[in-house]
């Protein structure tokens, strides 16, 4: 403690070392207090200290009997027990020693007289102070050489505690630091396994990022991401004291934040007060005191920017910003990943939306196994809204329920068919009906893993319809055409009805009167319904006559809702009508019949429907009328025959008396025969309608009226032949018959003729006819050149005189030949 | 009859309402060499019938005005004078069924050999 400070005070290693130990301004402590009070102790001495010698002033970690816990160098003694480290400093009387003499300790209150310290040396070497002892009265003896020995063991027992005391601090700060790295990995691990978890969730990585920062700087007070939106920064995920604050917007330009994002670099706010970027009015509003700002980049981009604030000013330091640029990082992964999970569920929506937008169907579907492996069932996965609109089942009500909860009784097809694409890979193609639906559905199912398939369809239920409706009728004009009763066309048609259209009765009615009555010939019915065929009256099922006399057809959806028929309900569903059409068929502006078909359940007649039923009707109704007319041209045919007989009869007669007296009565006879041979042709003809005859039937016919039929022996096809053909024929035949009678093989009893003919495709088309007598008479040549029959033999067939007759004394043989065109009827 | 009564010659009545078929049919009766009775009405005929009872076969036409009436003179005849042969002649086809018995129905125009030949058989 004396004036002029030794040059070693200042000698900066030791005050580095001093530093060191970080002792300097430390509350008291229990060992060094202890160590000052053994001290005062052994050297019975009223004061004692741990002084440690400072650049500027001497600081005690310990003292008794001293006030004051400090004193500048000039009141310091054992700054000059620096000059000694070796030893003890001992200064008796202190008045007396010239380097304290002048000490205000000495020269005034407390006027201390005697010191003794011993160095506090470092195992360097370096005097940081002294242990001392001091007493108010000077102790000329000084110390005995056991309190020497004692003060330095309690010198040496300081600098050991220093020591210690030192590596615990040391020990603590490395665990602070290791605390706080600790703190700051958590926290970003933290943050991190939130952003991951966030499903791209912007708000949740916003959210999860402040909550981090703000973990791993603890002097923050609050937390908040502005994120850059036009010339603004919004507040997003506010924590902490600016909590209240979400969806702030400080400007881009004219903010500390603002100055971040367009820097791209980290601010460190030291004093909100006096920052030159702050906007000021800021300041108060969110208590700004000091902050740090880290950008959020996303490449070259400013995305935002993360604001942690105290309320205090310098409340961070380098090491905050670093952290919060850690976060900001983070920060910048979330937005990544937020972007691309965007981006996923855009997509996904994308196709999602597609296959909404879908007008076919389209279904995934989970194959469903029993007990053996074999496929029993499938289960909706993927269901789009087109299927719901094309089955008529809700979508979403589908998903997890299988096909044959949702469709009981639905054909084992719908089942089986999706097993086999799933078993052998290969896509199908299918045109099926739901019978339970009544509905036609076309699409493509393909396989997509080993228990799943695909299937994309459309419903086709109007074109198969369609088709069903147009083949129907086209039978049904093949049937109509063949067949020549109206019952069986009525019988036909109705059952075409009935299956076309999934109808349960179907039949035809004649309307009696004014629509007054109908008598409904025998129905076609589905298995259990009864027919209906008899008189029926309209008035007792209702209101329905008006329609039916306008002509218009009557249709009903559902009798018992129907204003028309509901009152008559009960009648109706007696005979198993719930729906009905009556279709009106009309003669002359009446109703003269109905076409009737019925359904056991309700049902909507389609326009499709009523017109197919239009249709049948109006063919039943051509078919029926042709009939008719065919009827009464068979009524004209046979009257026109009867009378062409009788006229034929009568041209005999006035024959017969006109050359009553010729004597000769052969010419007569053969004139009256020619003309029966006539009207037999006629005969056979009309059997046709007088269009065409068969060909056998015209021989065998005009033959009879000469001979027995055991006579002939007839070989060729049975040609449908001409109205010429068969006159023609009849004529030829009848004059060849007849001379035969007279001249030839027919004129003995054994004789017989072959009649054989043939068509030839070569060239023009021709009839042969080979007339051949056998086992008659010996032939001899005719000596003149005959009469009428056979001139009529020499014309041959149709006049074409393509005739060749051999006088063989066999017999004679004739050939006959015509066109084909002309001989044959022309068959419709 | 023939035998039983050979002076006697056989009489046929003819029925016809058209005048020339009736002059045809005379002939057929003559020339198969029996006497022919004219008659042209229903009434005609049944009061003849009821008067001449030397009259055993009537020849006639079915096709008479009024499409069923033949047919119904036949059939009365044949209900009223049982032993009366019937040949009928007609321009259409008869079921046998409706033909009354012993009954022959022929054919028009006229098969003259057959005609001659089946008043012979039934009246000759």
């Amino acid at each position: 403690m004396s004036r002029p400070a030794t040059p070693s005070v200042s000698d900066p290693q030791r005050l580095d070392a001093l530093t060191s130990y970080g002792i300097l301004d430390t509350p008291p402590e229990a060992g060094f207090d202890g160590i000052v009070q053994l001290a005062c102790r052994l050297c019975d001495a009223p004061v004692a200290l741990v002084s440690l010698v400072a650049g500027d002033r001497q600081w005690f970690k310990a003292r008794i009997g001293f006030p004051p816990c400090e004193t500048d160098l000039n009141r310091s003694v054992c700054a000059h027990a620096l000059a000694q480290p070796d030893d003890l400093l001992i200064i008796p009387d202190l008045t007396a020693d010239p380097r304290s003499a002048d000490n205000p300790l000495v020269t005034g209150d407390p006027f201390i007289r005697f010191y003794a310290g011993a160095p506090l040396r470092t195992p360097a070497g370096l005097v940081l102070g002294s242990l001392c002892v001091i007493d108010k009265v000077p102790r000329p003896e000084g110390l005995t050489e056991v309190q020497q020995a004692d003060l330095r063991l309690l010198a040496q027992q300081v600098m050991d505690l220093m020591e210690m005391r030192r590596a615990v601090t040391a020990r603590d700060s490395l665990r602070a630091a290791d605390a706080q790295a600790f703190r700051t990995r958590d926290a970003l691990r933290n943050t991190q396994a939130a952003i991951a978890a966030a499903e791209g969730d912007l708000d949740t990585v916003l959210h999860a990022v402040v909550t981090g920062a703000m973990q791993a700087v603890p002097a923050a007070q609050g937390g908040v991401i502005e994120l850059l939106s036009g010339q603004d920064l919004e507040y997003r995920a506010v924590q902490g004291v600016v909590a209240d604050h979400q969806g702030l917007r400080v400007p881009l330009n004219g903010s500390t934040a603002g100055f971040c994002a367009r820097t791209r670099q980290p601010y460190l706010m030291i004093d909100a007060s006096s920052d030159p970027y702050v906007k000021r009015d800021l300041v108060e509003m969110l208590q700004l005191g000091s902050a740090v700002f880290a950008p959020i980049l996303s490449g070259e981009a400013v995305l935002g920017v993360l604001k942690l604030q105290s309320s205090l000013p310098v409340a961070f330091d380098e090491r905050d910003l670093e952290l919060a640029g850690l976060f900001a990082g983070a920060a910048t992964t979330g937005f990544a990943e937020a972007k691309a999970r965007a981006e996923v569920r855009a997509n996904d929506t994308y196709w999602r939306g597609l296959f909404e937008r879908l007008s076919e169907g389209f279904i995934v579907g989970e194959l469903i196994r029993d007990a053996q492996g074999r496929v029993a069932d499938w289960r909706f996965g993927e269901v789009n809204s087109a299927w719901g609109h094309l089955v008529g089942i809700d979508s979403t009500a589908a998903r997890g329920r299988t096909i044959r909860e949702l469709f009981l009784g639905i054909e084992d097809e719908w089942v089986s068919e999706f097993a086999r694409v799933v078993e052998t890979g290969e896509s199908s193609t299918f045109t099926r009906q739901v019978g339970v639906l009544r509905r036609w559905y076309e699409g493509r199912a393909f396989r997509i893993d080993d228990n799943r398939f695909g299937v994309l369809f459309l419903e086709v239920t109007g074109r198969i319809e369609a088709d069903a409706r147009r083949a129907a009728l086209l039978n049904l004009g093949d049937n109509l055409r063949d067949l020549r009763t109206i019952p069986e066309m009525i019988a036909i048609a109705a059952e075409v009805v009935g299956r076309t259209l999934g109808a349960t009765r179907a039949g035809f009615g004649r309307v009696i009167g004014d629509v007054e009555a109908i008598e409904i010939e025998p129905d076609w019915r589905a298995p259990g319904q009864v027919s209906i065929a008899g008189r029926h009256v309209f008035e007792d099922y209702g209101d329905i006559r008006a329609h039916l006399q306008r002509g218009e057809p009557l249709v009903i959806n559902d009798v018992s809702t129907d204003p028309r028929t509901r009152d008559h309900a009960a009648s109706l569903h007696d005979i198993g009508v719930a729906a009905m059409v009556n279709m009106p068929v009309r003669e002359r502006g009446r109703t003269v019949a109905v076409f009737i078909a019925h359904d056991v359940n309700p049902r909507i007649w389609t326009h499709e429907e009523l017109a197919f039923l239009r249709n049948v009707a109006d063919r039943v109704e051509v078919g029926v009328a042709r009939v008719r007319a065919e009827d009464m041209q068979g009524v004209l045919n046979i009257e026109l025959a009867h009378r062409l007989k009788n006229t034929l009869a009568i041209v005999q007669s006035i024959a017969s008396s006109t050359l009553r007296n010729v004597a000769e009565r052969e010419p007569v006879e053969a004139f009256e025969r020619r003309v029966l041979a006539l009207s037999r042709a006629h005969d056979v003809l009309m059997q046709k309608s007088w269009a065409a005859a068969k060909m056998h039937a015209v021989i065998e016919s005009v033959l009879s009226m000469q001979a027995e039929k055991d006579r002939f022996a007839l070989d060729g096809p049975d040609l449908d032949i001409s109205a010429q053909a068969t006159l023609s024929l009849s004529l030829l035949l009848h004059e060849l018959a007849t001379n035969a009678l007279k001249y030839g093989a027919l004129s003995a009893d054994s004789g017989k003729v072959h009649i054989a003919w043939r068509t030839e495709e070569a060239g023009a088309a021709a009839l042969v006819l080979d007339w051949t007598e056998v086992g008659g008479p010996a032939v001899t040549p005719p000596s003149h050149r005959g009469g009428f029959g056979s001139k009529l033999i020499r014309m041959g067939l149709l006049g074409t005189r393509d005739t060749s007759i051999s006088y063989d004394p066999k017999g004679l043989r004739a050939e006959f030949r015509a066109p084909l065109t002309e001989f044959q009827a022309q068959v419709h | 009859m023939a035998s039983r009564y050979p002076a006697q010659p056989s009489y046929v009545l003819v029925v016809q309402d058209d005048p020339i078929l009736l002059m045809m049919m005379v002939e057929f009766v003559e020339n198969a060499g029996c006497e022919a009775v004219e008659a042209t009405t229903v009434a005609e005929v049944i009061r003849l019938l009821e008067t001449r009872t030397d009259i055993r076969t009537v020849f006639t036409d079915l096709d008479m005005r009024g499409s069923t009436v033949g047919m119904q003179l036949a059939i009365t005849i044949r209900d009223r004078w049982p032993p009366v042969e019937l040949i009928m002649i007609s321009s259409q086809p008869w079921e046998a069924a409706k033909i009354p018995a012993r009954g022959i129905v022929l054919g028009k125009p006229f098969d003259r050999r057959k005609i001659e030949a089946a008043i012979r058989t039934f009246a000759g």
